[in-house]
């Protein structure tokens, strides 16, 4: 219940914040919530993936924004304050709800949504393992940087081997599943 | 590809929202009709796939790279509608789990990249697979990546027409299609040829291999 409560506040307030323009207010709610993901552990890292999700696109809008006014001879800080205190507020709110929640039981009230949640999980690292070593072994494969060609073979076969394995991994899960009387609890 | 969470007003996401739910629901039914009690294993895996995918790094001339989007290959693999769910699952997990895209524009995101990257591969390479089948993975995928990255730097580009304070200056996205329809669509021509022979190459293999094995 916690977990389904926290999943839909944060539904909530990041729509809401999509609606508010005004950048005190904005400004004094970014303050609130940096709050309550700075108080928490893990400080530093968090505050500091806040930053490099948002960096890239705010920086980029933000600069070309600022020479397009500048050589138009317009104002441009009210936008500019207002883009990046949305931004960060809402990448703030993310970061402190996917600290908190867990999503499988957020999902409970769905049990098709919480199974795939969780399988989809467990997968997912499954997969990223498997990706790790097929990079590794072609890094160590290549001492100096390798040309195009080969760097597009590499990904081809990450690509493949990935597509394999999600195909056993469908059947082997379906009968893992069926074996224990998964569908016939559903049906 | 996607667009990030502050970006886009709500007079733009919460309409898609509003027509991307009840495309949702047609293809859980859809999905659910060809792969029965299959279905959550399938679907968990292929949205599990859908998710490494994107983290595959596409080589670009001049030692960079960029990210593979995959909706092209998971359609020409599974199908227009597996590959939408899924990709919809991967943009909601991302947005969950990493705070990367948003959940505001989960639905422009979904219908852009999910919907009408995957139907465009699949209409190309269906037009042109009775010539040359590599040549239709490759032109469908291009074109996939292409109209999604027309659709995206049109939803950006209109965001100035959704409102500006008093002073004049602009409440979410600044610029107009003028700007966003060649940075975006430029760059996605150039990622979208990459990804369209990644995926010839992925999509040989696998075929051969699955047909090997059945």
């Amino acid at each position: 219940m916690k977990d389904r409560l926290l999943l839909i506040a944060w539904l909530l307030s990041v729509v809401s914040v999509t609606f508010i323009h005004d950048p005190a207010r904005l400004g004094g709610l970014l303050v609130l919530a940096a709050a309550l993901v700075l108080g928490g552990r893990e400080t530093a890292r968090l505050a500091g993936r806040a930053l490099a999700v948002v960096a890239l696109v705010n920086l980029a809008v933000s600069l070309s924004y600022v020479l397009a006014s500048t050589l138009a001879g317009e104002p441009w800080g009210i936008f500019v304050l207002r883009l990046n205190l949305r931004v960060l507020l809402l990448a703030f709110l993310t970061l402190w709800m996917t600290r908190h929640l867990d999503l499988p039981r957020a999902l409970a009230f769905s049990p098709s949504l919480k199974f795939i949640s969780v399988l989809a999980l467990g997968q997912i690292q499954l997969f990223k393992r498997m990706l790790l070593d097929y990079r590794m072994a072609f890094t160590s494969r290549h001492p100096a940087p390798p040309p195009i060609r080969h760097r597009l073979g590499g990904a081809g076969r990450q690509a493949t081997a990935l597509l394999e394995k999600a195909e056993i991994q469908a059947c082997e899960l379906n009968h893992g599943m069926r074996s224990r009387g998964f569908f016939d609890d559903r049906a | 590809m996607h667009i990030p969470d502050g970006l886009i007003a709500p007079q733009a996401y919460l309409p898609a929202f509003a027509l991307v739910v009840p495309i949702w629901a047609f293809s859980v039914r859809k999905v659910a009709r060809s792969f029965d009690e299959a279905l959550v294993p399938r679907l968990a895996v292929l949205t599990a796939l859908a998710f490494v995918l994107s983290s595959i790094m596409l080589p670009l001339p001049g030692g960079t790279s960029g990210h593979l989007i995959g909706v092209g290959l998971l359609a020409l693999a599974f199908g227009l509608w597996p590959a939408f769910l899924t990709y919809s699952l991967v943009l909601a997990l991302q947005s969950l789990l990493l705070g990367a895209g948003g959940i505001t524009v989960l639905a422009i995101n979904a219908l852009c990249m999910g919907l009408v990257g995957a139907g465009v591969t699949l209409l190309v390479y269906r037009m042109l697979a009775r010539w040359s089948r590599p040549l239709a993975i490759v032109i469908g995928v291009w074109s996939g990546v292409v109209a999604s990255s027309v659709l995206v730097a049109l939803a950006l580009g209109m965001q100035p027409l959704l409102g500006s304070d008093a002073g004049g200056q602009p409440l979410f996205f600044p610029f107009g299609p003028a700007v966003t329809l060649p940075i975006i669509v430029g760059t996605h021509a150039l990622t979208g040829l990459g990804e369209g022979l990644l995926t010839c190459l992925v999509f040989g293999v696998f075929e051969k291999r699955v047909l090997a094995t059945t």
